[in-house]
C-alpha cells in the first residue's frame, strides 16, 4: 500500500489522529502561508490555519483525492477561510458606517469603534492598497484613523457628502478586490 | 507557492482543537453499530440468501476440509447446537473441539434433501437469536475451548457465518460479499479487542505497540499492545483495509497478501498480523 493523499484521507476518516499530525507537519507551513499572504497578520492566520485542520479532520471526507492534492485542497481552504475573515470585517465595518451614517447626530466613533477598526487594519490593509488613491485616503481616515465624516471631509477637502459617496465606493471596490485576490491565488 | 514557517505552538493548539472536534480512534462518517444479536442476524440471513440461490449439484461441492457444501452447512448446525448448550451452562461444551464436536452433524447430512439441511440450520440459527435475546450478553459464556463475553461469542460467530458465506460462494463461482458497515463496526472491534489474544496463540511475546488503523467503512483506529507487557514496547503502525483485516482474522488471507500500510519495524508487523490470523477457528 502506497503513502498517498487517497491513504492519508482514508486513514483521517478511521480516526487516525497519527495522520493528521503527519498532514500537519508536512501542509502546514504552505496552509499558513497562503493564510498570510491574504491576512498579511499572523494571529489571523493561525486561526485560519486551525480552522483548516480542524475541518479536514471533522470531514476528511470533503477532500477528494481525484480533484487534486491535498496540499492544493487545504491551500485553497485557507484562501478560502481567510477572504471570508476580511470579508466579514469588512461586512462589519460597512455596517458600523452605516450606522454612523444613519445616526445622523454627529457623534464621533467610541473609542472601542477605533479600537475595533485598527485591529482590522491589518487584514484589510492589503486590499486597501489596491483602491484608488482618493478611495484610499477616506477609507485609511475613516476606518484606520477613526474619523468621523467631516473630519474625513475637512482633512481631504472634499465636501461631507463626497467623503461619503467613496467611502460607499471603496467598500464595494474591496469586496471586487478580494474576490479577484481569491480567484488569482495559486 | 508561499510557505512560512509555523509559529510555535500552532502543531499543539491545533491537533488539541482537533481531538476536541472529534475523538481520535472515532471513523466517520458514523455507520452506526449492529448490537451482537443484530450482526448475527444479518450474517446468518445473508448465508441463508446465499444458500437459497444455490442449485442442488452446488450442495455437493467440496468447500472445507474433507466437507462439501451440505456437509459444512451440517456443521454450522452443530456448532449452533453447541452453542446453544454453552448458553444455558453446559461446561462440557466448553473444552469441545470446534471441528471433532460438529463432525457428526456435518457428517450425517450426506443424502439428505439440500432444503432439509437448510431449514434444519435456519431453525437452529432462529433458536440460537431467541435464546441470546433473552440472556444476558456480558454473561461470561465457553465453547470450543475459548470462553468469553456472550455478546463478543455473537460477533465471533458473524465472522463465522460471514467467512463461511464466502467458502461457499467462492466454490459456486459467486463474488465474494461483504457485510454491511454497521456490522463491520463490531466486528473489527472485537478483532483489535482480541489482537493480544492472537499473539498468544502465536507465542508472539515481543512487547509491541500497535497503532492499528482499519480504512473504509466499518473501521477505525486503536493502540493495542501485544506480547509481554514492557515498559517500552516498540511502535508499530499498521494501516489496511477493514475487510481485508476482517477476512485475516477469519484465515483466508495470508498475512503477506495483505495490501498494508507498515510503519515501523515490518518484520514485528508481520508478527501481528499473523497474531491476527491465529485468531479464526475455522
Amino acid at each position: 500500500m502506497e503513502a498517498t493523499d487517497a491513504l492519508l484521507a482514508a486513514r483521517l476518516a478511521a480516526g487516525d489522529d497519527r495522520a493528521l499530525a503527519e498532514v500537519f507537519d508536512d501542509l502546514a507551513p504552505t496552509v499558513y502561508g497562503a493564510a498570510l499572504r491574504i491576512l498579511r497578520e499572523g494571529s489571523a492566520a493561525q486561526d485560519v490555519v486551525q480552522d483548516v485542520f480542524v475541518e479536514l479532520w471533522r470531514h476528511p471526507d470533503r477532500y477528494d483525492p481525484a480533484a487534486g492534492t491535498l496540499g492544493t485542497y487545504l491551500n485553497a481552504l485557507a484562501r478560502h477561510r481567510a477572504v471570508d475573515l476580511v470579508r466579514s470585517e469588512l461586512r462589519r465595518l460597512a455596517r458600523q458606517e452605516r450606522h454612523y451614517r444613519m445616526s445622523q447626530d454627529g457623534t464621533e466613533p467610541t473609542p472601542s469603534d477605533q479600537v475595533t477598526a485598527a485591529d482590522t487594519a491589518d487584514a484589510v490593509r492589503a486590499a486597501v492598497k489596491l483602491l484608488p488613491d482618493g478611495q484610499r485616503q477616506v477609507v485609511e481616515l475613516a476606518f484606520f484613523q477613526g474619523l468621523s465624516y467631516r473630519e474625513v471631509a475637512l482633512a481631504t477637502g472634499i465636501p461631507e457628502g463626497t467623503a461619503k459617496s467613496r467611502l460607499r465606493l471603496a467598500l464595494a471596490k474591496l469586496e471586487a478586490v478580494l474576490d479577484r485576490q481569491l480567484l488569482e491565488s495559486p | 507557492m508561499t510557505s512560512n514557517v509555523v509559529p510555535a505552538g500552532l502543531r499543539e493548539r491545533v491537533l488539541a482543537a482537533a481531538d476536541r472536534a472529534r475523538p481520535p480512534g472515532q471513523a466517520v462518517p458514523d455507520v452506526g453499530q449492529d448490537t451482537p444479536i443484530e450482526a448475527f442476524s444479518r450474517a446468518a440471513d445473508a448465508l441463508y440468501d446465499t444458500l437459497q440461490a444455490l442449485g442442488d449439484q452446488d450442495w455437493r461441492l467440496p468447500v472445507l476440509r474433507d466437507l462439501d457444501v451440505q456437509g459444512l452447512i451440517g456443521h454450522l448446525i452443530g456448532v449452533e447446537h453447541d452453542v446453544q448448550r454453552c448458553m444455558a451452562g453446559d461446561p462440557e461444551v466448553g473444552n469441545a473441539d470446534h471441528v471433532a464436536s460438529t463432525q457428526p452433524a456435518a457428517l450425517s447430512q450426506a443424502g439428505r434433501p439440500p432444503a432439509a439441511t437448510m431449514a434444519d440450520w435456519r431453525e437452529q440459527v432462529d433458536r440460537t437469536i431467541r435464546i441470546a435475546a433473552q440472556s444476558d450478553l456480558d454473561a461470561m459464556v465457553a465453547v470450543h475451548g475459548v470462553a468469553l463475553w456472550l455478546r463478543d461469542l455473537l460477533i465471533g460467530r458473524t465472522f463465522e457465518l460471514w467467512t463461511h458465506e464466502n467458502d461457499i460462494r467462492a466454490v459456486t463461482q459467486l463474488s465474494p460479499s461483504v457485510p454491511e458497515p454497521s456490522t463491520l463496526r463490531p466486528m473489527s472491534q472485537l478483532a483489535a479487542d482480541l489482537l493480544p489474544f492472537g499473539a498468544a496463540f502465536t507465542d508472539l511475546h515481543e512487547p509491541i505497540s500497535v497503532h492499528l488503523v482499519l480504512t473504509g467503512q466499518g473501521g477505525g483506529t486503536w493502540d493495542v499492545t501485544v506480547g509481554d507487557p514492557a515498559p517500552d514496547p516498540a511502535q508499530v503502525g499498521i494501516v489496511t483495509g477493514v475487510v481485508g483485516f476482517c477476512r485475516l482474522v477469519s484465515d483466508r488471507i495470508r498475512p503477506a497478501d495483505l495490501d498494508v500500510y507498515v510503519t515501523g519495524e515490518p518484520r514485528q508487523a508481520m508478527s501481528v498480523l499473523t497474531a491476527a490470523a491465529a485468531l479464526a477457528l475455522d
